[in-house]
């Protein structure tokens, strides 16, 4: 039997119906809004920043020839096999991306930009299978434009890396950007204001971001895409500024700023009709936070010919007497998913992916052991990203994602029987776990925890999730282990059910990963976490924790910007711990609009 | 209009959490349970020798022990509770029922045990679920969260009777106050009502803060008298408001509204009548419990409830009650921080200004805000704009 191709040929094929008069009014708005930017440029301001640009470059590239010549010749070859040390100079006051790429020895930029030539051929070979949507997505969405500099966030967060962690991180950034790319194509060809695939919208069906996608592995010949996800989400990851604009159009309709940036953003989109018009069926869902299940209303005005099923699993999970009501939730789903498609559920397909998934499971559990052990492998954004995006997105379903993670998995342990380190030995200082949700807008900040500070974050609570076995033969029992594996989607598992998932649940994590010093997220919106603040800091301290607190508003860098993120780190670090910095040119630098 | 009788002696039983009915109820050897939201219907609190009362935190001042423990970004109303548990303000209680609805509640309740702020040796606090919406399965799901995570738990703890026959009679009590209640309510569809909205809210308050029992005498010479009372031959108000939103159990902010000219005719709120006082019809095929459950799912006004058919409802409810009690414009309102309602309240009352029609003025208040001159102020405003629509559309423009 042939193997069945990965994603389904059929959503490649089918035909969009394009409406040009349409595009052509766009076109003709964006022209306009593009010719209103010129006419209100300060074209002798705009001049006179690119000739100071080009004399800091200049001033720049003759202070680090200064500073490497002054090097002995120990300290030169040093720099030539194993890197830059100063990665400070990387950043410019102004400037949207890094000055340059980072200089990391002569084998590990080589294989970086192999990584960075792959990434490209792969974006470019999946956007070419059907271009002129894709394309054309940018003429619609302003936050489509983020994407393009998709590379610029692969590279900050590998910066610093050096050996099998810059690989392992490479591999799963791949996997990721290949999810992303593919799913901006469907997504373009399907939505009503661009490709119009009427096709393509009978075999989709989206849902809520946060919402786990392994509802589509029943349906193989179904497409699947979170709503939300590319849009908003992630896209906020890449670009710390795109979400302002959505923020800042829902609090102009009248929503309180205190709600989360996350549901405030996607509501933002849906007001100002940012999002993209597609699918049969949406499937919002009890999310987090009690913001996030409020966004499918706003959903649901914007998009009344897109019909809303809502997948309400319990909040006090923990109670084993609340699992049926998921199950059942779960098999109205499911009819919900057949009543809008015509497609019937398979069960040999869903339980072939979920044995994959556990075994994907496994081997996350694998890279947990040796990141507990004395000496890390994996750590550092991009585990976190692929973590979060494995166990929520991919779910088993893509086939090709298996023997990738196998691949990851061999990378590590052959490392870690060469006694490798996660990152080069001076930044193993301080083991560390990152608690309660990241700053989307500073998705790196781990990375700078270890350049900066050497503070290694072995892993971060919303890695922390299910990991049990699901169900793979009796058919009841695995909607009962779906609804759990639902129920403790990312965030939600210690955000819902009781402060046990959040607060014991973080001690008991110190321990098991031999940590001391935590990075206590505050995300000044999320009501979940600020209700548990007292006794996470009055508990922390009883039991002798460094708790290092970081606000930030998530989504919203205007809030609390990433240099107020990383000054209460340098405070606390200085003044608490008393310690040095490893890499003094990242305590203070510019990055306030830098992506 | 000449002050009812009792009206003074109901202020001051909303005084504290801790009134003199409950002392009274105590004495007698019954049991007191603390619930705060809808969700737990109150009905099952009042089973054999329990009673309930749905917690305030009246006369709130500094929060700022609560404020340490959930922060400054958290509903006023779940850390004033707290803030009061600590002072020792809820040491009355005898159980607390809580409900997963809300997150910030849910924590609330959550840091009474942890600080173990009362000292009562049989005292708990019990959690249950509570779903998003409507369907066979999430009814049967209620129903068992209620029977296992509270009527089992109080016959473990207290030994009461929670059989489907001391439901039932917990239900003609319950019924009872709400007949009363709602005759009253009726009343201010007058023209020229005898009843204030801020008489009506202080009437309405003492019956979920107070033993049904206890209270039931003094509503029931209330309505007497409010049967015979004459208002004033003019109106003082100048507009009628329905209130629609979160949680309100400070009366001085109807009092406040009203103090700006605007009478509130309509109280379709958290702690208002519209839900919470409809009288509950059981039947005798299906056991009562169930049937409260059901009964409690469908009339629940609460923006949690995301399914479509419960966003329809809450808008059409909110539009029903301000045209059948004569609004004329409806006061959108959400606690600060509240993260349902601030949703709801965003989206809806755009929604009921341009597809309804109604004027809506959509604010954001603080727990205890009865002298808020910038509300005071906003409220005037929005009068102010009803009168012009009024006398535009005396003269045919509007």
């Amino acid at each position: 039997m042939a193997k069945a191709q990965y994603p389904n040929p059929k959503f490649w094929k089918a035909k969009d119906n394009i409406d040009w008069k349409k595009q052509g009014e766009n076109l003709k708005e964006v022209v306009g809004i593009f010719g209103e930017m010129l006419k209100e440029v300060d074209w002798k301001a705009f001049g006179e920043k690119t000739l100071n640009d080009f004399k800091a470059d200049g001033e720049r590239i003759k202070g680090e020839y200064r500073d490497f010549m002054a090097l002995d010749s120990a300290e030169k070859w040093d720099r030539v096999v194993n890197g830059e040390r100063s990665l400070g100079r990387l950043y410019r006051k102004g400037a949207m991306a890094t000055v340059r790429r980072e200089w990391r020895g002569v084998k590990d930029t080589a294989y970086d930009f192999w990584e960075w030539a792959r990434m490209w051929g792969m974006l470019l070979m999946t956007f070419s299978k059907d271009l002129i949507p894709a394309m054309n997505s940018a003429l619609w969405y302003r936050w489509m434009i983020s994407y393009f500099c998709c590379h610029g966030f692969m590279d900050k967060n590998i910066l610093g890396l050096r050996g099998s962690n810059l690989r392992i991180s490479h591999a799963a950034t791949y996997s990721i950007f290949r999810y992303v790319a593919e799913n901006l194509v469907f997504l373009s060809k399907a939505d009503r204001k661009n490709g119009n695939s009427t096709e393509l919208n009978k075999m989709l069906f989206t849902f809520d971001e946060m919402t786990m996608g392994q509802i589509a592995a029943g349906f193989p010949d179904l497409l699947a895409i979170p709503h939300q996800l590319l849009p908003m989400f992630l896209v906020s990851e890449i670009d710390q500024l795109v979400c302002i604009p959505y923020i800042d159009a829902v609090e102009s309709y009248g929503l309180p700023s205190d709600t989360c940036p996350v549901p405030s953003s996607e509501c933002g989109a849906l007001v100002i009709d940012a999002l993209p018009d597609m699918g049969s069926l949406f499937i919002s869902s009890s999310m987090p936070c009690d913001g996030s299940t409020m966004a499918s209303s706003y959903f649901a005005r914007r998009f009344p010919n897109i019909p809303v099923f809502h997948l309400c699993f319990p909040v006090r999970y923990l109670d084993e007497e609340t699992v049926q009501m998921g199950a059942d939730d779960i098999k109205a789903c499911i009819k919900a998913i057949e009543d809008a498609t015509g497609a019937k559920w398979n069960w040999d397909h869903y339980f072939e992916c979920m044995k994959r998934f556990n075994q994907e499971t496994d081997l996350e559990l694998q890279k947990w052991e040796i990141n507990k052990s004395a000496r890390p492998q994996f750590i550092g954004p991009s585990y976190e990203l692929f973590r979060k995006w494995n166990y929520e997105m991919d779910g088993g379903i893509d086939p090709r994602v298996l023997p990738e993670m196998q691949k990851m998995n061999r990378m590590l342990l052959k490392a870690y029987e060469n006694n490798e380190t996660a990152w080069p030995e001076r930044k193993m200082k301080y083991r560390a776990l990152v608690w309660s949700c990241p700053a989307h807008y500073y998705a790196n900040f781990s990375n700078w925890l270890a350049n900066c500070w050497g503070i290694d974050i072995l892993v971060e609570m919303e890695s922390l999730n299910y990991t049990k076995h699901l169900e793979t033969e009796d058919k009841e029992e695995a909607l009962r282990d779906l609804a759990r594996l639902y129920e403790r989607m990312v965030m939600r598992r210690h955000t819902n059910g009781g402060y046990q998932n959040v607060v014991d649940e973080c001690w008991r994590q110190c321990e098991a990963w031999n940590a001391k010093l935590i990075i206590m997220y505050q995300n000044v919106a999320c009501k979940n976490m600020a209700t548990v603040q007292g006794l996470l800091d009055e508990q922390g301290r009883q039991r002798g924790y460094d708790l290092i607190w970081v606000e930030h508003d998530l989504m919203d860098p205007r809030t609390v910007s990433r240099r107020t993120m990383r000054d209460k780190v340098n405070e606390y670090m200085r003044t608490v711990m008393r310690a040095e910095p490893v890499d003094p040119s990242l305590v203070e630098f510019e990055d306030e609009v830098c992506m | 209009m000449k002050d009812l009788k009792h009206l003074i002696y109901f202020e001051n039983l909303l005084e504290n959490a801790d009134n003199e009915l409950i002392e009274k109820k105590k004495a007698e050897g019954n049991i007191c349970l603390g619930y705060t939201c809808f969700h737990i219907p109150e009905v099952l609190l009042n089973v054999d020798r329990c009673f309930s009362t749905r917690l305030r935190a009246p006369n709130t001042g500094s929060i700022d022990i609560a404020t340490y423990y959930m922060s400054n970004y958290t509903c006023e109303y779940a850390r004033a509770l707290l803030e009061r548990a600590i002072e020792g303000g809820y040491q009355f209680l005898d159980a607390l029922i809580g409900v997963d609805a809300c997150s910030m509640m849910n924590r609330s309740m959550e840091h009474f045990e942890i600080l173990q702020v009362n000292s009562n040796p049989n005292f708990f606090v019990t959690h249950t679920d509570m779903p998003f919406k409507i369907t066979d399965y999430t009814v049967e799901g209620y129903r068992r969260q209620m029977r296992v995570r509270v009527l089992d738990r109080l016959t473990e703890v207290f030994g009461v009777d929670t059989s489907d026959a001391a439901i039932r009679k917990a239900v003609e009590e319950h019924n009872e106050v709400c007949r009363i209640i709602s005759e009253i309510s009726q009343m201010r569809k007058a023209e020229n009502p005898v009843i204030t909205g801020y008489e009506f809210h202080v009437l309405n308050l003492v019956t979920y803060v107070c033993p049904k029992s206890e209270i039931l005498p003094y509503l029931q010479e209330t309505l007497e008298e409010l049967k015979t009372r004459k208002p004033d031959k003019k109106s003082p108000f100048r507009a009628r408001v329905a209130i629609v939103g979160s949680e309100i159990d400070d009366p001085s902010l109807t009092k406040l509204i009203e103090g700006a000219g605007a009478l509130v005719v309509s109280d379709r709120y958290c702690f208002g009548s519209t839900p919470g006082r409809e009288v509950i019809e059981l039947n005798d095929e299906e056991d009562a419990l169930t049937q409260i459950c059901r009964h409690y799912m469908e009339v629940s006004e609460c923006a949690r409830y995301i399914s479509d058919e419960k966003v329809l409802q809450r808008r059409e409810t909110s539009d029903r009650l301000a045209k059948e009690f004569g609004a004329e414009g409806i006061i959108y309102e959400q606690m600060k921080y509240c993260d349902y309602w601030g949703f709801e309240r965003a989206l809806v009352s755009h929604i009921m200004h341009d597809e309804y029609g109604w004027p809506v003025l959509s604010i954001d208040r603080l727990y205890n805000n009865g002298n808020s001159g910038q509300l005071r102020t906003r409220v005037q405003a929005f009068v102010e704009s009803l009168e012009i629509k009024r006398i535009h559309k005396e003269e045919g423009k509007a």
